[in-house]
């Protein structure tokens, strides 16, 4: 035998536990869950019902357009501030960003029951947001808790941190050289930004935005506790359909469908990676 | 080099599988030991030790775990061993696996008493599961109102029971609803005053939506299963959808029961659909302010019994039986009503005076509803036309 396949035994041999693992935990229940979507709900047959149902009543339809939406907006909003917060934290001074920088990330700790409650007692109807503006003759305030508003509220909440540590290791890797010649260059900020800061850390973006993406696709406790009755995000629906109208099948088939979201995210992220590799 | 890729792949594959069979076997074997000792214990005290198995909340074990050691210090002879699967997590496997014990032809299991819903004593009845309830054998079974027990041929006895009630806020509800059209009106009256949960996420809330569709239909049809039923619900669904923007936020419906009583303690809302036993609970734990106040209405919400069946695949019913009998007593009645702020199973005119005055309020009595898979058409309904309406 050769020292060289004998080399490649030996890694094969490593990598197997870890793709086994993969194959039990991962791929098969994937795969078991593309065959039961497939399942008709009153049948025994195959076909694609599950899924026609997903996109065509009413009420499911509008269940993943607000699921969509509210990504969407959650994720860009999510790392239009962490970007913010990174950048002010990578090169302002003072006691403040110091401060900043030592508590940013506690929401990481909090767990998502007690989060979610905090929120609901922060700002629901009767809450501590509003008695705080009373005295100040605001007696309403707009409505928050089961409503788009806090959904978004409670998204950002608990993204925004993991963002921020992640960015912040990536801009906490760009020398002050490179920033303090091309000030000396004469850049604007403006430029400093758009040819130097978001080229050096947009990898790092990229891993932000498909975790932050994943995450808030498929979120549970926020949206159950806090959303509105109708429509509802995907996770919330799909529990609903499961345990409610013990409904299998279709539960399956809405899985599979936000499974094929999330590869949507991760094929772009997958790309960028290749051609960064590539590049480099 | 491919026959080597495969020889490794192989390898790989033995060994792993080798390691799980070993952790299975350890694991066999620890727990084989764990029961020998058991039983040499047992023996050697002369003590039968029998198996509850229960499910539920987190109070149905506190109540368990009260009632047993009561039981065990004035019996030395008999030890309860308490099988606790929490809300979810399998309890309905334990029906399973009698049922399977029962198919397979076995002759014994180690489930000697199970505490179910009356949807469980239908599904085991049908496999013949269930030891008939014999008051020659189990004396206190007198204490129960009959009828109760006919309901269900004598194979379950309702240890305890609750229902759904109307809890409100005596200092902004003077005079609370007597009857459910009075209810009705009262919400379209005070607008953003009442909430019920959503009716997927707890029983108040579907009790509240099944009283509204059903209230319109013959009594008999509350516990029926029959489809039929269905075309019967469009009244009680318009009356749901009209009663929408007079609830809480314009039609909002909080999840899970304990959505509504938060509401309800912060001052929000000022009257909801209730479980009797939760809102008691709280009340007496200083959650809800004491100026809640509960009643049922005319027709009453639904409720109902929770349910002892003794396998008959067990082989300890003597012991079995003088367990039952003590539960059944007056003085473990009281444990289930200051424990559990439950109804007792047996007849409230042989609970102590005091604690009739107590329940006064809530103790009226209330309707049984099971309509099997309708249910579930029910929420579907529900979430399209009304959350969604």
């Amino acid at each position: 035998m050769s020292s060289s396949s004998k080399r490649g035994m030996v890694g094969l041999a490593l990598v197997i536990p870890s793709f086994l693992i993969l194959l039990v935990v991962v791929i098969i229940p994937i795969l078991y869950a593309v065959k039961e979507s497939l399942i008709d709900q009153h049948g025994t047959g195959y076909g694609l019902a599950n899924y026609i149902r997903l996109f065509t009543e009413p009420a499911m339809r509008r269940n993943i357009i607000y699921t969509i939406n509210i990504t969407l907006v959650s994720t860009a909003l999510t790392l239009v501030i962490s970007y913010a917060l990174a950048i002010y934290l990578r090169f302002g001074k003072g006691v403040v960003v110091k401060w900043i920088g030592r508590l940013y990330f506690i929401p990481m700790f909090v767990p998502g029951v007690i989060a979610t409650y905090a929120i609901i007692t922060m700002y629901g109807n009767h809450g501590w947001a509003a008695r705080l503006l009373l005295p100040l003759g605001i007696e309403t305030i707009p409505r928050i808790i089961y409503d788009y508003k806090g959904l978004v509220l409670a998204n950002l909440w608990f993204n925004i941190p993991f963002a921020t540590m992640l960015l912040s290791s990536a801009l906490a890797s760009i020398p002050n050289a490179v920033v303090e010649s091309a000030r000396d260059a004469g850049a604007s900020t403006m430029q400093l930004f758009g040819r130097f800061i978001l080229p050096l850390s947009y990898k790092t973006m990229w891993v932000a935005v498909t975790f932050i993406f994943m995450g808030i696709m498929g979120s549970f406790t926020a949206p159950f506790l806090i959303g509105a009755n109708s429509p509802q995000v995907l996770g919330v629906a799909m529990q609903q359909v499961f345990s409610s109208y013990q409904e299998t099948h279709t539960a399956s088939a809405m899985a599979v469908f936000m499974f094929l979201l999330c590869s949507f995210m991760g094929y772009f992220y997958i790309r960028t990676m290749v051609k960064d590799a590539d590049a480099g | 080099m491919f026959g080597k890729k495969k020889m490794s792949l192989i390898l790989a594959g033995v060994l792993s599988l080798s390691l799980l069979a070993g952790c299975g076997n350890s694991g066999k074997a620890a727990t084989t030991t764990g029961e020998a000792k058991d039983t040499k214990a047992g023996a050697a005290a002369g003590t039968t030790e029998i198996s509850l198995y229960t499910g539920g909340s987190l109070n149905v074990k506190e109540l368990w775990e009260t009632l047993i050691k009561d039981f065990e210090a004035k019996n030395d002879r008999i030890k309860v061993k308490l099988v606790y699967l929490p809300a979810g997590t399998g309890g309905a496997s334990t029906l399973d696996r009698l049922i399977a014990a029962k198919k397979s032809g076995q002759t014994d299991v180690d489930i000697d008493l199970y505490e179910g819903s009356l949807d469980d004593i239908t599904r085991g009845a049908g496999e013949q599961l269930w030891d008939t309830m014999d008051a020659k054998k189990v004396p206190n079974l007198t204490n129960v109102d009959e009828t109760y027990l006919k309901q269900v041929n004598n194979q379950a006895i309702p240890y305890r029971a609750s229902s759904v009630v109307l809890a409100y806020n005596s200092a902004k509800v003077a005079t609370p609803p007597k009857t459910a059209d009075e209810l009705y009106t009262w919400i379209r009256q005070h607008p953003g005053k009442f909430a019920y949960n959503d009716p997927s996420t707890g029983g108040s809330g579907s009790s509240f939506v099944n009283t509204v569709i059903y209230n319109f239909l013959p009594p008999e049809a509350m516990n029926s299963n029959d489809p039929a039923n269905m075309k019967k619900w469009d009244q009680g669904f318009s009356l749901l959808k009209e009663l929408g923007p007079s609830m809480y936020q314009k039609g909002v419906y909080p999840k899970k029961n304990q959505g509504t009583l938060d509401i309800l303690a912060s001052g929000e809302v000022d009257m909801i659909p209730a479980w009797s036993d939760m809102a008691l609970e709280q009340l007496a734990k200083g959650l809800l302010p004491d100026t809640i106040k509960l009643t049922q209405i005319d027709p009453a919400f639904t409720g109902g019994p929770s349910y002892l069946m003794v396998p008959s695949l067990s082989s300890k019913k003597e012991a079995t039986q003088e367990f039952l009998n003590y539960v059944l007593t007056p003085e473990a009645q009281k444990v289930v009503i200051n424990k559990m702020y439950g109804y007792p199973g047996i007849k409230w005119s042989l609970m102590p005076s005091e604690l009739q005055e107590k329940f006064n309020s809530v103790s009226s009595g209330y309707r049984s509803f099971n309509s099997g898979e309708l249910q579930q058409e029910i929420y579907k309904r529900w979430q399209s036309e009304v959350a969604g309406g």
